[in-house]
């Protein structure tokens, strides 16, 4: 019985470390219009899952990291998509270790869930080769960020709200019957 | 006794003969010519209704291991406009057959449901589209991962299959092998 406590308590004195350490790997603050996000993946000077400021300006998206700074203008953007999903609290390394919490204390954790937003565009390079990229970011920012770079000239497929609900009534209830 | 050390060399003798031609026998290559270049398609869902960052996903994964493979001299994305003067083009196109969207918070909590598959159609072609090779491929996420992590999956078996039948360092080909099911 002790011995388990001992590993209990192990655990999450390591995971209090793992936690402590991980500020030190956040993105530079957000300077202002810019918003915290997270580059899935895509986008070429930057690894996957990477942490960084975006933001939209003088007809480009520009994502920040504490490395690199990445560009990409918006009149390149073919397609801008927006949409919702939810991840785990506490992810990466330390969320696959928490799973092997004893007394279902890593199944606990899993519970612990966040909502995101996920914006995924698809852009063409000089060259005309095709590229995608995913970014997460807190709920209700992603709709913000298409409608910001739709005004800077990227297309997209699905219109955004804003612009939905500009159309004829007709129109809006044309979508919503396909959808 | 001497008859029967004659008979005896003479069966092993026959039975050796007869071994040759399947020895000889090499797995029959695909119906391809080694490709220097790839240039991948953009994933397409057709009739599935597939989430916008799962077919970006898929896509960016796909070139990816295909440039980190590393068998081919040049990994070409969709529309890129250098792959027209590549010698030894091979164009990957993939088209979306199934998808079944599970839940990370199942698979967490269960350890058993909530599984992630996405099944692709893949297809090889050369420049001029005769079709080289063709296979359904799965990705899959079970366990451990987010639902994303099922189009890495799929990516590392798409590269594997370009790598082993269609690369000029190819070999054989295992069709056997999981996650594959020859279309042809």
């Amino acid at each position: 019985m002790k011995f388990h406590r001992i590993i209990l308590w192990s655990l999450l004195l390591s995971l209090g470390t793992f936690i402590s350490v991980s500020p030190a790997q956040q993105p530079p603050p957000a300077t202002p219009g810019s918003i915290e996000v997270v580059q899935v993946i895509g986008l070429p000077c930057v690894k996957q899952n990477t942490k960084g400021n975006l933001k939209v300006e003088n007809g480009s998206l520009t994502f920040a990291s504490p490395k690199n700074i990445c560009e990409v203008p918006a009149a390149s953007i073919q397609d801008v998509v927006t949409g919702a999903d939810s991840q785990r609290v506490i992810g990466g390394t330390v969320g696959t270790v928490s799973r092997l919490a004893p007394y279902g204390g890593g199944t606990a954790l899993s519970l612990l869930r966040s909502k995101v937003d996920i914006i995924t565009i698809q852009y063409r390079d000089p060259n005309g080769g095709l590229h995608g990229a995913i970014f997460t970011m807190p709920v209700g920012k992603a709709e913000s960020v298409k409608e910001a770079l739709l005004a800077q000239g990227a297309h997209t497929s699905i219109p955004s709200q804003a612009q939905s609900t500009s159309d004829s009534p007709l129109q809006s209830e044309a979508m919503e019957q396909t959808n | 006794m001497k008859t029967i050390k004659r008979a005896t060399i003479l069966c092993i003798f026959i039975a050796r003969l007869s071994a040759v031609p399947a020895l000889c026998e090499q797995p029959h290559p695909p119906a391809s010519s080694p490709a220097a270049a790839i240039e991948v398609g953009m994933i397409q869902a057709g009739e599935i209704s597939l989430p916008a960052e799962f077919q970006v996903a898929l896509y960016e994964n796909l070139v990816q291991e295909l440039q980190k493979k590393g068998d081919f001299s040049q990994a070409y994305r969709d529309g890129d406009r250098n792959a027209a003067g590549a010698s030894g083009l091979v164009v990957l196109h993939t088209k979306v057959t199934g998808f079944k969207q599970g839940s990370e918070l199942k698979r967490d909590v269960t350890t058993v449901g909530g599984a992630t598959s996405i099944t692709i159609h893949c297809q090889f072609t050369d420049k001029e589209g005769r079709v080289l090779l063709e296979r359904d491929i799965t990705g899959k996420v079970k366990l451990i991962g987010d639902n994303l992590r099922a189009t890495d999956d799929f990516a590392k078996k798409a590269a594997t299959v370009a790598q082993e039948t269609l690369s000029p360092d190819s070999s054989s080909s295992d069709p056997k092998k999981p996650g594959y099911k020859n279309a042809i």
